[in-house]
């Protein structure tokens, strides 16, 4: 095979920019006869291969720069494999924060650092709930350190099968069967997502720039509510920043998400084919049995030495009006912490923590979220018996 | 690991560039086997030593069928490669199922058993490369293959990477001779693979994942009743779902084969526009139907016997085909409805005869549409978790629930409904022929647009590494 192996360096070198008829060589099979040979097509092959090549590579930077120039940058994105990476992290004393986007936006990990003299694992999840995340470190014989958990009694108490629970679930899943391919996969993912804005899941994928179509639906049509759009960024610990765009006082994107936040934390009305009251009933052993589970778990880390603190991070606007309705303090905090004993710090509590605006209604903006840190490490210690 | 993943592109643009630039065909060979091991040792280091062991102990057989000197001795020795082959298959694949039904069927008789459940993991591609292995001993003992003097050849042939966890079925008698003599590269052959990578990858990621998948999932999980027309199309996006990521997968495998110079034959021609079903298994998963035909359909007496026995013959090939893709009765219920099917065409076919308005157009298109419309029921319990969300589905297709819920977006609807209308033009337009003579056919700038646009596509799309549906069989 030398002189073919040379040929197509040759050709490799020089390459036809023009389209040109295939040689007989090409047309023809190079190995012994077969009793099975695909056709070939018989067109200028190496003139079309660098018109798509040309055409692709076109086509994306003109999406790039597209995408940069409405707002969006490059960041991680927030997927299971990322999430088995940083649980990996996990030693036995790490001090790990748990829970929903909250914990995600309004946690620093350097000001925590400072504060309590270790580096947290950051393993809170965006619309998701923290109870699977802490059952498996409650399974995990080896871990007997402390969780920050994260609380928003829509998502902790979200039933199985519902998205938030499905989250956690599934990033638990892949941490104990991530295969080879797929660690190696978000390795070679990583260092593209952090220079290419456009490869943004979620946000930028067909899939969502279809959903962005504003095609009326059927009236009775239930159609699950939609996800707000691009405000963060996520980086190799997972810890999550508000854009600027969002935090930026009347942006049109804050009030898009403001709106958005409504309708997904407002409780969706039962099931049509389950009569109100088993639905209701059902939902009530759920949100028990999540209790009871919850106390198990808490119970098992702390016989092994571990601490679980919760913590309820800020919330504004309507949407805290909203969830004082739907899910009021003495219902869902208060019954929590008062059934695990574990310490909690919630942050109408205290004034220093109250007194920050979330620019969506839900979260910090990126520099808030440092100085929330700063004044949450005391109140972590003491919580902590540091 | 997944074609649809970084990890793949990056191997397998080394695999190419490695493989090409080395002159000795038997490094080519050897690079070839250590590829395909890291491939699929990705998933589960552990089990790349279980296919070896299957490979190995089929090598083995294979010389001692064609050494035996009498038949029984030689009937004996495949007896061995079979029951060996069935017996992993039967222990990753169906020991659960089997333990779970045998305790049903002591409860009938009164007696309570509680079998322990086996926490076995199934083996990727297990139902695949045991087919592949199996088709050398069967071949040898039909006299039709010689065996290989070579193990790393036939462990090539077993393992090789692009069809070794979801097909094509090889058959080790189609990949062996292309293994003497080493294929020369050719730009055309070369680019060719790479272009049917493209629309593999196109149907998968941007068809099959994005535009139907969601639909179907959400369909076929609701909890509920819904409306004839949610329902309806729950199962055509399924449908068109389960043709592209198979066919995706297919093409891919036969595109990446053809870069390394090898020549994988046709698994899917074009199936939705299949007029009678014995015409849907001529083109649909055409290596498992062929296998089924050659080792099991025309070894039970085919159509030589009587019509009641071939009829059966039908059934039983059915059944097992169904069992094949799935340890859950929702298959086998599945296998038998293509088999009930079969039989119905077969008899129709021997009453009605070849009648001149049979060749109309019209006719033609209506009994594909019917086709069609049979083959999308059958998919309901090839779906459906258990026969109650199956029961629900089909109830629903059928008027059931004139009250029940709506749940589909009107952009949901719209893209099942282009989807589909374009893949039944592509399939209609496209049955007589094969897409390498539409692609010389085409002028060249739609091929280089559409090669294009197919590009661009996945990129937008990204793609979030979803398995291919074939490879839990």
């Amino acid at each position: 095979m030398p002189s073919s192996t040379s040929n197509f360096k040759r050709i490799l070198r020089l390459p036809r920019l023009f389209f040109r008829p295939p040689t007989e060589a090409e047309s023809v099979h190079g190995g012994p006869p077969l009793e099975f040979e695909r056709p070939i097509p018989q067109i200028p092959w190496r003139g079309m291969t660098v018109v798509v090549v040309v055409i692709v590579i076109a086509a994306a930077c003109a999406w790039e720069f597209y995408c940069r120039s409405i707002g969006y940058g490059p960041t991680l994105n927030d997927n299971e494999d990322l999430w088995t990476l940083t649980r990996q992290r996990v030693k036995p004393e790490s001090i790990v924060i748990i829970g929903d986007s909250r914990g995600w936006f309004d946690l620093d990990l350097d000001e925590l650092q400072k504060g309590l003299g270790k580096r947290p694992v950051q393993l809170a999840m965006g619309g998701g709930c923290g109870y699977p995340v802490l059952a498996d470190l409650a399974a995990d014989k080896t871990f007997h350190g402390t969780i920050i958990c994260s609380f928003v009694p829509w998502l902790f108490f979200a039933p199985p099968g519902t998205p938030p629970m499905e989250r956690g679930e599934k990033a638990v899943r892949r941490s104990h069967t991530q295969t080879p391919a797929q660690r190696a996969s978000q390795y070679l993912a990583m260092p593209l997502e952090e220079h290419v804005a456009f490869l943004k899941q979620e946000e930028l994928t067909l899939d969502d720039l279809l959903k962005r179509l504003p095609i009326p639906n059927r009236s009775d049509a239930r159609v699950p509510p939609r996800l707000p759009p691009y405000f963060g960024t996520l980086d190799r610990e997972r810890r999550a920043r508000m854009t600027e765009e969002c935090a930026r006082p009347g942006s049109e994107l804050q009030k898009r998400i403001q709106q958005i936040w409504l309708p997904l934390f407002t409780p969706h009305p039962p099931p049509s084919y389950i009569p109100t009251d088993v639905f209701m009933a059902k939902m009530k052993d759920a949100i028990e049995k999540r209790a009871r589970d919850t106390i198990a778990a808490v119970e098992k880390l702390r016989a092994r030495g571990g601490k679980v603190v919760f913590i309820r991070l800020p919330v504004t606007g309507g949407l805290k009006a909203l969830e004082d309705k739907t899910t009021p303090r003495n219902q869902t905090w208060d019954p929590l912490l008062q059934s695990t004993g574990a310490p909690g710090i919630y942050f109408e509590d205290f004034r220093e923590l109250a007194s920050f605006n979330c620019p969506e209604w839900s979260h910090l903006s990126a520099g808030d979220s440092v100085e929330f840190s700063k004044r949450l490490v005391p109140h972590l210690r003491a919580a902590l018996g540091m | 690991m997944l074609f649809n993943s970084l990890t793949f592109i990056v191997f397998f643009a080394v695999v190419v560039t490695a493989y090409w630039s080395i002159h000795s065909w038997t490094a080519r060979k050897n690079l070839l086997v250590t590829a395909s091991y890291i491939f699929y040792g990705a998933w589960n280091p552990p089990f790349a030593a279980l296919l070896f062991s299957t490979t190995a102990m089929d090598f083995w057989l294979g010389r001692r069928i064609a050494k035996a000197k009498d038949q029984p001795s030689r009937r004996a020795w495949l007896v061995g490669s079979v029951c060996m082959n069935l017996s992993m298959l039967g222990f990753f694949k169906y020991g659960n199922f089997l333990l779970e039904n045998f305790q049903w069927l002591l409860a009938r008789i009164g007696i309570v058993y509680h079998p322990p459940h086996l926490d076995i993991l199934l083996p990727v591609g297990i139902s695949f490369y045991t087919f592949h292995s199996l088709s050398y001993t069967l071949d040898i003992y039909r006299g039709v293959l010689q065996p290989t003097r070579s193990l790393r050849d036939f462990v090539l042939a077993v393992s090789f990477f692009p069809q070794l966890v979801a097909g094509p079925i090889v058959r080790a008698g189609d990949f062996l001779p292309q293994l003497v003599r080493p294929p020369r590269l050719q730009i055309g052959q070369f680019m060719w693979g790479l272009l049917l990578m493209t629309l593999g990858l196109f149907e998968k990621i941007v068809l099959a994942d994005t535009m139907l998948a969601g639909s179907a999932d959400r369909i076929f999980g609701y909890a509920g009743p819904l409306v004839a027309l949610d329902s309806w199309l729950g199962v055509i996006a399924f449908a068109g779902q389960i043709f592209f990521d198979f066919a995706g997968y297919s093409t891919c495998a036969i595109g990446a084969a053809l870069c390394l110079g090898f020549h994988l034959k046709d698994n899917f021609r074009f199936p939705y526009a299949a007029i009678g079903f014995s015409d849907f298994w001529r083109r649909w998963h055409i290596s498992l139907s062929t296998f089924l035909r050659d080792y099991l359909y025309i070894p039970l007496g085919g159509n030589r016997v009587a019509w009641t026995r071939a009829a059966i013959n039908l059934v039983i090939v059915m059944f097992l085909g169904g069992l094949w893709h799935g340890a859950a009765w929702t298959f086998v219920v599945w296998g038998l409805l293509h088999g009930f099917y079969l039989v119905i065409e077969h008899a129709s076919r021997a009453l009605i005869g070849e009648r001149a308005w049979t060749a109309n157009f019209a006719v033609k298109l209506l009994l594909g549409l019917i086709t069609y419309g049979a083959v999308c029921l059958a998919w309901v319990f090839f779906r459906a978790s258990d026969f109650t969300i199956a029961t629900r589905m089909l109830r629903g297709m059928f008027g059931g629930y004139p009250h029940g819920d709506a749940i589909l977006a009107t952009r949901e609807m719209l893209q099942i409904g282009i989807v589909t209308f374009f893949m039944m033009l592509a399939h209609w337009s496209l049955r007589d022929i094969n897409v390498e003579t539409a692609v010389t056919r085409l002028p060249r700038w739609v091929v280089t647009s559409a090669w294009a646009l197919m590009a661009c596509a996945i990129i937008l799309t990204q793609g979030t590494s979803n398995a291919f549906i074939y490879f839990q069989f």
